[in-house]
């Protein structure tokens, strides 16, 4: 599962040679990637530059968010604040600066991070511009750029809506861009009165933890309500402690990963798999004090198996993630009946009979998660995988509808749509076309099985309550069905 | 804390030996040997019977390997009675303190009546360790008859060189690996105080310690220390009465290239001891004395080494005025472990700071603003020396004396420790 061209660019003499013959060899960046739980200051030590465009609603937000997470906050051009910056680089001790401009030699941005909520006309559009065009030369190798605005459908003229809307396509596209260093960049568009749900968003997009996902918009809002619409404090630290999760398919790659990960944050997992799985899933499970739960999803007395299990041995459920699937690819004209049913069955039906008992009986309790996994593929389509893609297809359609239905009990619904992973799936592909699903892409490589865990557990966590109905592509910034 | 009918522990006095700069003056006299003049200065001034004693607290950072127990060597080398029982405790530069209130714990309790307690420490005796890979290495050798293929498997061993050298020992952090002012220097920069206001506030430090010996103030509270070949160390050695800000702005940086703290506004490498005498209240006055102060509260407390590692204080001390029912404008001295200029002016830049208090203490004003005039009254660490274990009781001595002294009420003490420690206590008089 290794990537050749990943571990000979980790070798500086290696990376320079290659570069100065002008061979036309892609060198993906070693991604950044988190270790250990989460911290309360995932962003110590880092630089993070910040502009603001006319009338920044946000910045209040970036202020705390930059300074509790440790980054010193850098600030450039006008707009800013005074009042709302000091706060906060007073409490925790950093206090933020003015950048001078022409920006110095040798600094080095981690994150650039602009408020674009006021932008109202193209015009304003130059903001933008001004603020990133000096500096994305200095974003350091595996950085963040994050603008901020708000969902055009809100906005108050066409041409507000235009301008906000046109940050989307700068952002995927300066992903792009600074893909090949592992910087990515993203949009996060906030629904008037959501604001506190921003923090704990932006804390995660501009930590390690968001490695391998690229040029993504974001929506919060305040639909997935809990406590009557006032967030309480937000645990940045052992998120999940007391929480209860189910990870379906939790024997290896992707479900293995995420279960690790979850329990890392506090939870008590309960790692589901299929029976002749037994296992590896008891490995798992006893790695991380998590039960276990022999069960084949698409049998038709699993929801209600689940379902009691969970009641009865766990007193519910806070966190269940739908991981487990198949592919079960050919093509349309080889693919027999059984092939197309089991993907179907397993891959979209399963999960919405599983989900159906688990909030039907109460037995997801409320301010609850839902993480399905979609695919890429669900999204571009894929050859030989017109199950697979329809089942993954299906997922996002559930989600989007779901979503509103359980939003009044503070319970949000994603999902996940990973691109190329190196798993033990991706591996079994003819080396030529996995070399093309490694590097048509942002960051020119494949992720890894935690890549995925990582925003799981974000979605997973109390922190992203501003998100629902939503699907967040972990692909490295794919090429296709952006 | 005082309620009626609580038994109450009394600080009776205080005494400490002269403050020295490392590998200077006291260079023949280890932690040890400190901390036996320090006690035995202590006992002959307020003439103790020593059958009296019921124990011994003593605070150290750097403790000696083979003897850690350094209360109890004090004692045995004092030919104090043998039923003195004896501890030692280590809470990096706040030992002082905790072995003080300890024995305030242990008096109040009721467990004890008469308790001396302090600290001692001896830079210029630090021990320098094998590698602990020679240790595991040399260990056939040292277990056993070894035998030439013994001999040379631990030889194999022992490369490369630099592996199996002993390393110079420094004040560095073990978890983050930073150095003590690195980590103040960072603290300098995160909280905005500039070089000027660090010497202004070292030269202040000096200038207040400076008098406070002119005047005899520390006479009751130095006593000499007597060396081996006869000599005897009357005097604090690092008070600098004729320094200037002019003079302090000459120093370069020592902890970065562009820093702002130098060796001037820094507390420097110290040997001494420090020792108190403390009483349940019942037994000082059946014995004759007159007590001069008593604990309100104390708070320790740790933050995260790798955020602000010197910050505690500013934690500790507000929750020390809480649980005395007081609030910072009721205390009439405070008196702060100057470990650095800078690390002090942060501390009361947090103090002041409303956003602090909310977001770290939760509360929604801030603590409030330190009157210089009543801050570290005869200077602090940055003057006098700071030998890690002594400090606090030192600290606890200067404000026992200096509440009865101004005939006030309250005194506040605060700390920063290794670790991402801090302590702070208060300290009210006792008529």
């Amino acid at each position: 599962m290794s990537d050749f061209l990943l571990e000979l660019g980790k070798n500086p003499n290696a990376r320079k040679m290659i570069k100065q013959l002008g061979l036309p060899v892609p060198m993906p960046q070693d991604l950044a990637r988190a270790g250990g739980p989460w911290e309360e200051r995932p962003l110590a030590e880092q630089q993070a530059v910040v502009g603001v465009g006319p009338n920044a609603a946000l910045q209040g937000y970036v202020a705390e968010t930059l300074a509790r997470a440790g980054a010193d906050p850098w600030l450039v051009g006008e707009g800013h604040d005074g009042a709302l910056w000091k706060a906060p680089g007073e409490a925790y001790g950093r206090p933020a600066k003015p950048l001078a401009s022409p920006v110095p030699d040798r600094f080095l941005a981690n994150a650039l991070v602009f408020d674009g909520s006021g932008l109202e006309s193209p015009a304003d559009l130059k903001r933008v511009y001004e603020f990133f065009h000096p500096l994305v030369g200095r974003l350091a190798r595996c950085g963040r750029a994050v603008v901020l605005a708000r969902p055009h459908r809100a906005a108050e003229s066409p041409a507000a809506a235009a301008t906000q809307r046109a940050l989307e396509g700068f952002v995927r596209s300066l992903a792009k861009e600074i893909g090949r260093r592992g910087a990515t960049a993203h949009v996060v568009y906030v629904d008037e009165g959501a604001e506190g749900r921003v923090p704990a968003l932006l804390r995660y997009l501009l930590s390690e933890r968001s490695a391998f996902v690229s040029g993504q918009p974001f929506h919060v809002t305040m639909e997935a309500a809990k406590g009557g619409g006032t967030d309480e404090e937000v645990p940045y630290t052992r998120p999940l402690e007391k929480k209860v999760a189910l990870v379906t398919g939790a024997a290896r790659g992707i479900g293995a990963a995420t279960a690790r990960l979850l329990a890392a944050e506090g939870a008590h997992v309960v790692c589901l798999d299929r029976p002749q799985d037994d296992g590896p899933l008891s490995q798992v499970a006893r790695e991380i004090d998590g039960a276990v739960l022999l069960q084949d999803v698409s049998a038709p007395d699993a929801p209600e198996r689940i379902a009691n299990e969970l009641r009865e041995k766990h007193g519910g459920v806070d966190v269940v993630v739908h991981n487990a699937g198949v592919t079960r690819d050919k093509t349309l004209a080889k693919m027999s009946e059984e092939r197309w049913g089991q993907t179907i069955d397993i891959n979209l039906a399963a999960v919405i009979r599983i989900d159906e008992a688990l909030t039907d009986g109460r037995v997801l309790h409320d301010g609850g998660r839902i993480v399905c996994l979609s695919s890429v593929a669900g999204i571009a389509g894929n050859m030989g995988q017109t199950n697979y893609a329809a089942s993954k297809a299906g997922i996002i359609g559930y989600v989007e509808a779901l979503a509103p239905t359980l939003a009044g009990r503070g319970i949000t619904v994603n999902a996940v749509a990973p691109g190329f992973i190196e798993t033990r799936l991706t591996n079994a592909i003819p080396v030529m076309i996995r070399e093309v699903g490694r590097r048509l892409s942002n960051l020119g490589q494949g992720g890894l099985p935690r890549d995925i865990g990582d925003l799981v557990v974000f979605l997973a966590s109390p922190g992203s309550q501003g998100l629902t109905g939503r699907i967040v592509r972990a692909c490295g910034g794919a090429f296709i069905g952006a | 804390m005082s309620g009626i009918g609580k038994r109450r522990a009394v600080v009776v006095g205080g005494v400490r030996t002269p403050f020295v700069k490392a590998f200077g003056k006291l260079l023949k006299a280890d932690t040890i040997a400190l901390g036996e003049s320090a006690v035995g200065n202590l006992l002959q001034r307020f003439d103790v019977d020593r059958k009296e004693i019921d124990g011994v607290v003593w605070g150290g950072v750097i403790l000696p390997g083979l003897a850690p127990n350094v209360g109890r060597e004090i004692v045995l080398d004092l030919s104090l009675p043998h039923s003195v029982e004896a501890h030692t405790v280590t809470r990096a530069c706040a030992s002082g303190l905790q072995a003080v209130t300890s024995a305030v714990n242990e008096i109040e309790r009721g467990d004890a009546d008469v308790m001396i307690a302090g600290g001692s420490d001896s830079t210029s005796n630090a021990e320098i360790k094998l590698p602990q890979k020679v240790v595991h290495a040399m260990a056939p050798l040292a277990f056993g008859k070894a035998t030439p293929g013994d001999v040379l498997g631990v030889m194999s061993q022992l490369v490369p060189l630099n592996e199996i050298l002993p390393k110079r020992p420094k004040i560095a952090e073990r978890t983050t690996g930073q150095v003590m002012g690195e980590a103040a220097e960072e603290m300098a920069r995160r909280n905005e105080v500039p070089r000027t206001e660090q010497d202004e506030f070292a030269v202040r430090s000096h200038h207040r310690a400076a008098a406070a010996v002119r005047s005899g103030r520390f006479d009751r509270e130095v006593a000499p220390v007597d060396l081996p070949n006869g000599d005897r160390v009357h005097a604090d050695d690092l008070i600098r009465a004729d320094t200037s800000v002019e003079k302090l702005a000459r120093l370069r940086p020592v902890f970065a290239k562009d820093g702002t703290l130098t060796a001037g506004n820094s507390s420097p490498l110290t040997d001494g001891a420090a020792a108190v005498l403390l009483m349940s209240e019942e037994k000082a006055k059946a014995l004759g004395y007159t007590p001069l102060a008593a604990f309100r509260s104390w708070s320790y407390v740790g933050v995260d080494p790798a955020d602000q590692l010197l910050m505690g204080p500013a934690i500790a001390m507000p929750q020390a005025l809480d649980r005395a029912g007081m609030t910072l404008a009721d205390a009439d001295l405070v008196d702060m472990h100057e470990a650095f200029a800078a690390q002090v002016l942060s501390v009361l830049r947090m103090l002041a700071s409303r956003a602090f208090a909310e977001t770290r203490l939760g509360r929604s004003e801030a603590v409030g603003e330190v009157d210089p005039a009543r801050l570290n009254v005869h200077g602090g660490s940055v003057a006098i020396g700071h030998p890690f274990g002594a400090t606090g009781a030192r600290m606890v001595t200067t404000m026992a004396h200096e509440l009865a002294e101004r005939d006030v009420e309250t005194a506040l003490l605060g700390i920063c420790a290794a670790g991402g420690l801090g302590a702070g206590a208060v300290l009210e008089r006792v008529s």
